[in-house]
């Protein structure tokens, strides 16, 4: 008899920091709180703010990542990225960009140049999922999620649907391929819509309102920009729409290996990270332009 | 707090954890917010900044407006103003925070002042006014004498997390070369290493 996931607490955004000038955003995990996420390392929240009109593009200029995969989920708002691998692209709301950066990859991410001009509302999720050592040094790769391709689940009676990005609900398989089991969704409800999650006990937990509010269980209410953190019990997680709300819901096996994290780079061991430093400053992870 | 600079103490001098604690009680830590201007040209300073956490600048401002970078204080360096902690004459040179920073004041009294406590400070004071010395006279000769892609190997074997901390336009200050250089240089060594 599944039982329900017991909620571990209601979180409120930590306080904002700058990542670039592009993004102002609220870090849940690890710095936010100290909250068991893995294989999910790092989630950084932007909450929905507005950007006013400029010609100069904001974001964040080129940087290295290894070791594992930045997941860009946009709410509102446009972002252009170009990396060392030569893929470039836009995310516009809806969107999720997959970025494996693995071996190592270069990048940059900025504004849409039209969204720049026009200014506007910015809302965006990016996540950190971690790789297993066995695949940390493996050949970048890049999944570009445009809304229309990602799989949708419709909910009877009009409530809604649920985008499955990564993972399975109800049959309906998530659009992007991983490296470990990771249920990954965007929940579009209608008020009054109930549905029930479900993934295993041990996956560490956590959802995320981006728009409205919701009681979870039914027990707990969480309004917009709260996260609800799960404990390790239970497989099933009830969700009801108090008002129409969008609901990022993450859910993953933990990895359960040593990690070694200095700023853009998520290891196993510190000399890992040397090897990084090394790697990068030398040009091992190839070139991009600013 | 003063664990850092304690650590810093007792891998130089043969000192127990006991001298290290008591020879630095009676120092205070400061913290800096990102951009906060510590030293300005003209300003008297009798102290050093023994760096915690975060990053220091130590730079001139031109005729021009151009910045130039003479050196970069990270975790466990120290920085000070030589012309105004030694000399009392006023500073021609800034410090800045290029983030958020937690240093520790060391004023420039401080390595007499534990000498009874610490007898081998003044020694380690002259060494470390010796190897300042040395990497100035290597500073100097790297820009006067080496390539632009030279002075940035030496950079990344001194800095080497540095590259991701800074902008490429403050390690081009600091290298004497254009942020366009340095980027040729990082291209063509990207070209020669990226497999």
């Amino acid at each position: 008899m599944p039982t329900f996931k017991k909620i571990a607490a209601i979180l409120n955004p930590a306080a904002p920091h700058m990542v670039g000038d592009g993004f102002r955003v609220h870090n849940f995990f690890p710095s936010g709180y100290k909250i068991k996420m893995d294989p999910f390392y790092l989630l950084d929240y932007n909450a929905k703010i507005e950007f006013s009109p400029t010609n100069k593009l904001r974001g964040v200029g080129v940087h290295p990542h290894r070791g594992f995969e930045t997941v860009t989920i946009a709410y509102q708002g446009a972002v252009a990225h170009h990396d060392s691998a030569g893929n470039s692209g836009v995310i516009y709301p809806g969107d999720v960009q997959w970025m494996t950066a693995a071996s190592g990859i270069l990048h940059k991410e900025y504004h849409e140049e039209n969204f720049s001009k026009k200014g506007g509302t910015f809302q965006m999720v990016q996540l950190w999922v971690n790789l297993p050592a066995k695949y940390k040094m493996s050949t970048p790769k890049y999944q570009a999620l445009a809304n229309n391709n990602i799989a949708k689940h419709k909910l009877p009676n009009n409530g809604g649907l649920i985008e499955v990005i990564a993972g399975e609900y109800l049959g309906t398989k998530g659009s992007a391929s991983t490296f470990t089991p990771i249920e990954l969704y965007t929940l579009k409800l209608k008020t009054g819509t109930k549905v029930i999650l479900t993934s295993p006990a041990n996956y560490n937990t956590a959802l995320v309102v981006i728009e409205g509010s919701i009681s979870v269980n039914d027990t707990e209410q969480a309004a917009t920009n709260q996260m609800v953190h799960f404990t390790n019990d239970g497989s099933e997680i009830a969700i009801e729409a108090k008002e129409d709300s969008v609901v990022l819901f993450l859910s993953g096996e933990p990895i359960n290996e040593p990690i070694a994290q200095y700023g853009p780079f998520l290891m196993n061991k510190p000399e890992e990270l040397q090897q990084a430093i090394e790697d990068y400053n030398t040009g091992k992870f190839g070139y991009l332009e600013e | 707090m003063l664990e850092k600079f304690q650590s810093y103490l007792k891998e130089r001098l043969s000192i127990t954890d006991e001298q290290a604690k008591e020879a630095t009680s009676c120092l205070k830590s400061k913290t800096f917010k990102k951009g906060t201007v510590l030293l300005n040209p003209g300003d008297l300073r009798s102290e050093n900044y023994f760096i915690n956490e975060g990053l220091l600048r130590y730079f001139s401002i031109d005729e021009k407006g151009k910045e130039h970078i003479l050196q970069f204080a990270p975790e466990n360096w120290m920085i000070s103003d030589r012309n105004s902690s030694v000399f009392n004459e006023p500073s021609i040179f800034f410090i800045d925070a290029i983030e958020n920073t937690e240093v520790l004041i060391v004023p420039s009294h401080f390595f007499v002042d534990i000498q009874k406590l610490l007898p081998h400070i003044l020694e380690l004071n002259i060494m470390m006014l010796h190897n300042s010395i040395r990497f100035m006279q290597k500073r100097i000769n790297m820009l006067l004498s080496a390539t632009a892609e030279e002075r940035y190997l030496d950079f990344i074997k001194l800095y080497p997390n540095l590259t991701l901390r800074v902008p490429q336009w403050m390690i081009a200050s600091y290298l004497g070369i254009t942020p366009e250089s340095l980027s040729r240089v990082r291209k063509d060594l990207a070209k020669k290493h990226f497999k």
